[in-house]
């Protein structure tokens, strides 16, 4: 005998249930067992051309991610931590690659768009589900403004370099939100090749930081040029390495992304856990090599002086006017590629909760005319130049991170979850191996670092996940997402 | 009625940007029917549309507009498959359709009123068994003519080429009164394609070589179809050698 409302339950667990206030269920478009390697069909068998390959998906990961560290963090990271800024950056990159692990097994089993907001959905439910969807999105835009306020930073020190007289107003906010406007605007109305411009670019400027980095390596190694003399390692102590780190993690926000367009990636059980550690391993190196080359140029006290871009003073004093203007350029395509990565991710965020009936599903409508999702973009877009025009770097970028960290913290327990009473449809093509440890310690450091930052941050943070769950209990607590594909 | 030694039934793909109207002439339609036909609609979106998000929105929509056109060709009395895709890629897609299909041709429709005759322009290699069996097929039943026409170049010895195919051709049956063979040698055979197009209702051709000039501006099929009026079906190379 079997009691009916338990029969209920165990029916009910076969795919998305529930209905939000406008009476909206999840959409259910296409099981993710039933992708191949080349299309994911859906239920009335059309096919889904996944048409982004392990180059794609690695310059998504290393374009999104690169701006922030090379091009906006030098500088403010130096004065914190002084030549430890090495090490919190090397501390970011194990955290992020702690957490890209589960991420890859977790993106193989389920290659859908979404990302981690998708993952944590169905291990831990809609609660926290939801939770992580509203919060990635305005993570994503508190991301976003912070790229573009470092854009700014750099199409200020451009115009400086080129002698535009700028009087003793600021142009970095204008600029930052003209940008910010531009961009959104281009991705309203949909632009061909957009994914290939993006390769192009990071391979650019790849070329550009490895050019830069190996001269400065040499020379700080005292190979080349003249020795300087070595400074003291952790002027501050230990505690400010931490702090940094948790400040900079901004810069490893991009690896996730990849997940959010798995959907789109070919061959996802090879690629996507490869383009994720990859980016990850690529940037990191990059990292730590250029707080490396920038406290030998300089020291930490004269290059936190400098500010966002502290990196072109290093440029300038081995390649002279030219260094400085090459490195100006990379900057600025380097933040214009993170800020337009991360526009694009937070439309396909928006996108996966309203899929699911988190938010009003009108948020995923597209328009015929370009092909372009409109409201999605436009909830990307405006509240990026919002927060753009704070101008605050510091904030915009902890508060991104905090939002991103509580992410992959709750990723790293959706694996657990997911491994503990694994439903039949799992069947990641990469497994982590000690799935335990790994994503243990991925989930205490993630949740960790968010202690080391400042009460500014963690209260924006935390409000931003209150109001998501308040919102969930009020417009969707009847959705439920648990366990179904 | 069929003593044609057609070795291989021709399996013709036919993409269509179905959201954006495209459609297929009614007498071309007539003219694929002895064919097999496999109807793909696709829909092309920007990079910034996840393909799920597009589905959800025009998918319905999208296979109507698929089964629109495969219910004319059950009209012309061939029963279709249809396929529809959503990409960001067109090239990618059919290109792969027609390798799980096992297209021997695709067509790159333009509008055209009534098919009689065939220009097939030969410029290389080719795989002449395909072709022969593509154009033995069609022309079968039909009254048209099939003009081979090889375009002489560095170390392609046209005159050959053409021979070779008026052979298969026959030897399919083909009767010799609809065959008519040619050479010339333009300069650049994209353009004299696009300029004989007028005179003829369709246009037979190999996929070519790929080349630096082909990945700069499209391939020559593609170049092809853009000029001309009339369509253009393409020769695929057989899987393997191009894969």
């Amino acid at each position: 005998m079997c009691d009916p409302a338990l029969r209920w339950a165990m029916d009910s667990a076969e795919e998305p249930a529930g209905a939000n206030r406008n009476g909206e269920s999840p959409a259910a478009v296409a099981a993710p067992t039933e992708a191949t390697e080349e299309t994911t069909v859906t239920a009335e068998g059309s096919e889904l051309e996944r048409s982004i390959g392990l180059t794609g998906g690695i310059a998504i990961g290393v374009g999104t991610m690169i701006g922030a560290g090379i091009f906006v963090f030098p500088g403010i990271a130096a004065g914190r931590a002084g030549p430890a800024a090495a090490g919190s950056f090397a501390i970011g990159a194990v955290i992020a690659l702690l957490v890209a692990l589960p991420a890859s097994e977790l993106a193989t089993a389920m290659p859908k768009s979404g990302g981690g907001y998708y993952f944590i959905s169905r291990a831990l439910g809609a609660l926290p589900g939801a939770v992580v969807g509203i919060s990635i999105w305005l993570g994503l835009v508190f991301a976003t403004a912070f790229y573009l306020v470092g854009f700014g930073n750099y199409a200020a020190a451009l115009l400086a370099e080129a002698g535009v007289d700028l009087g003793s107003a600021s142009v970095v906010v204008p600029l930052g939100l003209v940008f910010g406007a531009l961009l959104t605007g281009l991705n309203l109305m949909g632009t061909e090749n957009a994914a290939k411009l993006q390769n192009y670019v990071v391979g650019l400027l790849l070329t550009i930081l490895v050019v830069f980095l190996g001269y400065g390596g040499l020379d700080a190694l005292g190979i080349v040029g003249a020795t300087s003399a070595p400074e003291q390692f952790m002027p501050f102590g230990p505690m400010p390495m931490f702090t940094t780190a948790a400040l900079v993690f901004t810069s490893y926000l991009g690896f996730a992304q990849v997940a959010t367009v798995a959907g789109d990636i070919k061959d996802p059980g090879r690629n996507l856990p490869l383009a994720m550690i990859g980016s990850v391993l690529v940037v990191g190196v990059l990292y730590v090599a250029t707080i490396f080359v920038a406290t030998s140029a300089f020291g930490s006290d004269p290059l936190s002086r400098f500010g966002e871009t502290a990196i072109v003073e290093v440029a300038r004093s081995y390649g002279g006017g030219w260094g400085a203007l090459a490195i100006l350029l990379a900057g600025l395509l380097a933040t214009v590629s993170s800020a337009n990565a991360s526009i694009l991710s937070t439309s396909r965020a928006v996108f996966a909760i309203s899929k699911d009936a988190l938010i009003p599903q009108r948020a995923s409508r597209m328009n015929l005319r370009y092909g372009t999702p409109h409201v999605a973009l436009a909830m990307a877009g405006g509240p990026v130049l919002v927060l753009v025009a704070s101008g605050e770097v510091e904030v915009l970028a902890e508060v991104a991170s905090f939002l991103h960290l509580v992410m992959y913290g709750l990723m790293c327990v959706a694996l657990i979850a997911m491994r503990r009473n694994e439903p039949d449809w799992y069947d990641p093509d990469f497994r982590v191996p000690a799935h335990r440890l790994v994503a243990g310690v991925g989930a205490l450091s993630s949740f960790a670092l968010i202690g080391f930052m400042q009460p500014a941050s963690q209260i924006i943070g935390v409000a931003i996940m209150l109001a998501a769950a308040g919102w969930y209990k009020y417009y969707a607590s009847d959705v439920r997402l648990k366990g179904v594909l | 009625m069929s003593d044609l030694a057609i070795r291989e039934p021709p399996r013709v793909l036919v993409p269509v940007e179905v959201l954006e109207g495209e459609s297929i002439s009614p007498s071309l339609v007539e003219f694929l029917a002895p064919a097999e036909v496999i109807v793909l609609g696709y829909h092309v979106l920007p990079d910034q549309t996840p393909t799920e998000q597009a589905s959800m929105q025009f998918e319905d929509r999208a296979r109507a507009a698929a089964e629109d056109i495969a219910a004319v060709f059950r009209e012309a009395g061939r029963d279709v498959e249809t396929r529809v895709a959503f990409t960001h890629d067109r090239d990618q897609t059919v290109d792969r359709v027609a390798a799980d299909e096992g297209a021997t041709a695709v067509l790159l429709p333009n509008p055209v009123a009534e098919v009689s005759d065939v220009l097939v322009p030969i410029r290389g290699a080719i795989d002449r068994d395909r072709l022969a069996d593509l154009v033995a097929t069609l022309l079968a039943e039909a009254s048209g003519s099939a003009t081979l026409w090889g375009l002489d170049g560095e170390g392609f010895d046209a005159p050959a080429a053409v021979e070779a195919v008026r052979e298969s051709l026959a030897g399919r049956g083909l009767p010799a009164a609809q065959i008519r063979t040619e050479t010339s040698a333009p300069e650049s055979p994209v353009r004299a394609i696009v300029e004989r197009s007028a005179d003829f209702d369709l246009i037979v051709m190999g996929e070519g070589e790929g080349s630096l000039f082909a990945a700069l501006f499209g391939d020559a099929t593609e170049r092809v179809a853009e000029g001309a009026v009339a369509p253009v079906l393409v020769v695929r190379d057989r899987d393997g050698g191009a894969d």
